[in-house]
C-alpha cells in the first residue's frame, strides 16, 4: 500500500472536526505515537509514524473523523494508553491516529444497579481511586494497571491478575458504545439494555467487538461492573526445591475450590536465576530455591482468613517454604505495576546493558506447562547464542480462567532485548523465534495469546491455523463492516479479506 | 563529592554477597560495579539518596495495596495461629 501523506485540505477538515488544539501534525506528537513497548524495529522507526494525530473529545467527533477517512481512503488507528504488547496501536500504514486520552471522564455512577459508565481514556487505577469513597473497585487489574486505559483493555480483551476471582476485561465490561469503521455510532452488550449482565437476545455482539485490536471500530463509552471493595487481601509466596514440585503445588492451590482465590503464579527456574541477579527479594535466597509459587486472595475479612489458612496448610503439605510477609506482600503489590521492573539485562560475558522487556504470552493447559517451558527456553537460548542482544529473563504461568482458575495458564516468557542493536538480520531472527514460540503453543493444544493479542509479525502467520474456519468468518466480518479497509489496516492478516477470492 | 555530612554523602564500602552482587547498606543490593564498565557505567550516588529511594518504595507498595483492599492479612500471624491450633489438637 502506498505511503499516505495527508493534504493540507484534509488536515483543515480534521481541525474543523476536532478543534485546532486537538490536531497534531508535528514530528514529536507523531513519532512518540509510532511504537508501543513490544519489540519495535527502531532502525525502521520512520515506517510506522502516523501522518497526523487527533485527540477527540466526543463520539461525534470520532464518527466524523472516521467518515472523512472513508471518503479519502486514509487509515485510522485507535490508540489508548499505548502499552499494548502486540503492536495493535502501531500504525502500519501511517494515516490518522485517534488518541482517546482526552476522553477520560466518568459519565455516570449507578450505586443501585452497580455500574459505572466511563469514557475510553480513563485508567483503571484512577477510576478505582474515584470509586473508593463509595466502597467499590473496578477490578480489571493488568500488570499495566497504572498506565493502560479502558479503551485499550477492550481493544485487546485484556487479562487481569485477579481474574480468577473477579473475571477479566470481557467479564467486567457490561456494554459499550463504539464508532463502526464506516462512522455509525452503535451500542453493543450481551443483548440490549446497557446495564444488563446476561441476555439471550440476538447475537452476543459484545464479544465480537472485543479484542479486535482496533480493526472493527473505536470504543467511545463503556459501562463497567462495580465490585464491593474487598475488606482484606492475602498473598503468599512459597519456595520449592524443583520446578515440578512447584508446578504440582500450583495445581493444588488452583484447584482448592476457595472462592476468594484471585490468582496463582508459578515462577520457573530461569525466572529465579534472573531475579537472583537484581531483585532484593530473591538475591538472598539459598541455592536450593529453584522455583516459586505465589497466590492471592481477596474478599470479606472472615472469608479471606479462613481460606488463607487452608492455603497455608496446602503450602506446607506440598513441601513449600513460606517466604515471609515482606516478600509476599511487597512482591505482590509490585505485580500491579511492572514498569518498575529493572530494564537492563546482561551480555553473554555478564556486562550490564540497557534492555527493553518483552513478554511473549500464550494460553497453555496446565498439563503442558513443563514441556512448553523447555521448548521455549531452547528457542530463547538459540537467539542468545546467535546475537548478544537477547537475554532470557525466565517464565511465569498465571491462572487464566475467570472464576474457574484451573484449566489453562497465561504463560509468558520474558526476553530482554538490547534494542539499539537491531538490524535487519537480528529482527528477522526475532520474528522467526516468535513464530516458533507460537508454534509450540499450538502444538501443545494452546492459544498463541492469553492477553496481548496475536497480531505481531511472526506469530500472526499462525493465526489462520489456530482459528481454522473461524479465520474465514473474521475476514467476512471485516469486509462487511469495513468495506474500504480503513480501520487499523494491515493487522491480523485481514488484508486477505479484500483479495478477490475472499468470502 | 561535596558535603558537610560525609556519612550522608559517601556510601560505605561494599560487601560481596554473590558472584555478581554487592551490598553497602543492610538488605540493599547492587550489581557488582565490575559488570557496569562497558555499556552502562555506574554513577556515584549519595548515601541519603539511595536510602530515600528504598524507603519511598515501601510507601509506593503500601499505596498500591490500598487500591485493592482495606487491609492486608499477615501470613506469619496466621501460621502462628495454625501452629497453636495444631498444638491444641495434639
Ligand atoms: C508493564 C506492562 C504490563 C502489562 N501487563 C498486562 C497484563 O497483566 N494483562 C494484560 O492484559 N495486558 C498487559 N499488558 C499489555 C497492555 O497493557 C494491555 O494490552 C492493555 O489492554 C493495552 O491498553 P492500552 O490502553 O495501553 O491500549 P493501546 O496499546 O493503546 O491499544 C491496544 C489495542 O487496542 C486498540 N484500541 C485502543 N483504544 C481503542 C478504542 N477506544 N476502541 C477500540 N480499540 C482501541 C488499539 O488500536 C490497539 O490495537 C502489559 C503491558 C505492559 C507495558
Amino acid at each position: 500500500m502506498p505511503t499516505v501523506t495527508l493534504s493540507d485540505a484534509l488536515l483543515d477538515e480534521l481541525v474543523q472536526i476536532c478543534g485546532e488544539e486537538h490536531v497534531f501534525a508535528g514530528a514529536a506528537a507523531r513519532f512518540n505515537r509510532a511504537r508501543v513497548p513490544s519489540p519495535f524495529p527502531v532502525h525502521r522507526w520512520d515506517e510506522f509514524v502516523p501522518d497526523a494525530v487527533v485527540l477527540p473529545t466526543s463520539a461525534e467527533q470520532i464518527s466524523e473523523v472516521v467518515k472523512l477517512a472513508n471518503r479519502e481512503r486514509v487509515p485510522v488507528v485507535p490508540r489508548a494508553g499505548g502499552t499494548g504488547l502486540t503492536d495493535g496501536a502501531v500504525p502500519l500504514r501511517h494515516g490518522i491516529m485517534v488518541d482517546v486520552k482526552l476522553m477520560n471522564r466518568i459519565l455516570e455512577l449507578d450505586l443501585e444497579d452497580r455500574t459505572v459508565t466511563v469514557q475510553p481514556g480513563i485508567n483503571m487505577l484512577k477510576l478505582s481511586e474515584e470509586l473508593k469513597p463509595h466502597g467499590f473497585i473496578y477490578p480489571d487489574n493488568p500488570a499495566s494497571y497504572p498506565c493502560s486505559l479502558v479503551g485499550g483493555r477492550i481493544g485487546t480483551s485484556g487479562w487481569s491478575l485477579i481474574g480468577g476471582r473477579y473475571g477479566h476485561t470481557r467479564d467486567l465490561v457490561i456494554s459499550f458504545e463504539l464508532v463502526l469503521p464506516t462512522g455509525e455510532i452503535v451500542r453493543v452488550g450481551d443483548g440490549g439494555g446497557p446495564k444488563v449482565r446476561k441476555s439471550s437476545s440476538g447475537y452476543q455482539l459484545k464479544h465480537l467487538f472485543m479484542g479486535h485490536q482496533g480493526t472493527l471500530g473505536i470504543v467511545t463509552e463503556a459501562t463497567l461492573e462495580l465490585v464491593k471493595r474487598p475488606e482484606a487481601e492475602f498473598s503468599a509466596f512459597y519456595a520449592y526445591p524443583s520446578y515440578l514440585d512447584a508446578w504440582r503445588a500450583t495445581g493444588d492451590f488452583a484447584r482448592s475450590g476457595a472462592a476468594t482465590l484471585a490468582g496463582v503464579v508459578l515462577f520457573d527456574e530461569w525466572k529465579l536465576a534472573y531475579l537472583r541477579r537484581d531483585d532484593e527479594a530473591y538475591i538472598p535466597q539459598p541455592e536450593s530455591v529453584k522455583a516459586v509459587v505465589a497466590l492471592a486472595l481477596y474478599g470479606n475479612d472472615d472469608e479471606v482468613r479462613a481460606s488463607a489458612k487452608r492455603m497455608l496448610r496446602l503450602g506446607k503439605a506440598s513441601g513449600g517454604t513460606y517466604l515471609g510477609d515482606e516478600i509476599s506482600q511487597g512482591d505482590w503489590a509490585s505485580r500491579h505495576d511492572r514498569y518498575a521492573t529493572p530494564l537492563h539485562g546482561r551480555t553473554r560475558d555478564g556486562q550490564v546493558v540497557p534492555m527493553s522487556w518483552h513478554c511473549e504470552d500464550a494460553s497453555i493447559l496446565y498439563s503442558q506447562l513443563p514441556a512448553v517451558r523447555e521448548k521455549w527456553h531452547a528457542i530463547a537460548a538459540g537467539l542468545r547464542e546467535r546475537f548478544d542482544m537477547f537475554d532470557d529473563w525466565g517464565m511465569f504461568a498465571y491462572t487464566n480462567g475467570a472464576f474457574k482458575p484451573w484449566g489453562d495458564y497465561l504463560t509468558e516468557i520474558d526476553i530482554g532485548i538490547w534494542e539499539m542493536q537491531w538490524d535487519d538480520e537480528s529482527w528477522a531472527a526475532w520474528v522467526d523465534a516468535k513464530r516458533e514460540i507460537a508454534r509450540v503453543a499450538l502444538e501443545h493444544g494452546g492459544s498463541i495469546s492469553a492477553c496481548h493479542g496475536s497480531c505481531r509479525e511472526g506469530e500472526v502467520d499462525l493465526v489462520p491455523e489456530e482459528l481454522g474456519g473461524g479465520f474465514e468468518v473474521m475476514k467476512a466480518v471485516k469486509r462487511a463492516l469495513d468495506p474500504n479497509n480503513v480501520m487499523n489496516p494491515g493487522k491480523y492478516l485481514l488484508d486477505r479479506a479484500y483479495e478477490e477470492d475472499a468470502p | 563529592m561535596i558535603g558537610f555530612r560525609l556519612a550522608a554523602q559517601r556510601p560505605p564500602d561494599p560487601e560481596r554477597i554473590t558472584d555478581t552482587v554487592v551490598m553497602r547498606f543492610e538488605h540493599i543490593y547492587e550489581v557488582d560495579p565490575n559488570l557496569m564498565t562497558e555499556h552502562t557505567p555506574q554513577q556515584s550516588f549519595p548515601a541519603w539518596d539511595t536510602l530515600r529511594i528504598v524507603d519511598s518504595r515501601w510507601e509506593h507498595l503500601a499505596w498500591m495495596h490500598d487500591h485493592f483492599a482495606d487491609s492486608v492479612v499477615s501470613g506469619e500471624e496466621l501460621l502462628r495461629e495454625i501452629e497453636g491450633e495444631e498444638g491444641e489438637e495434639a
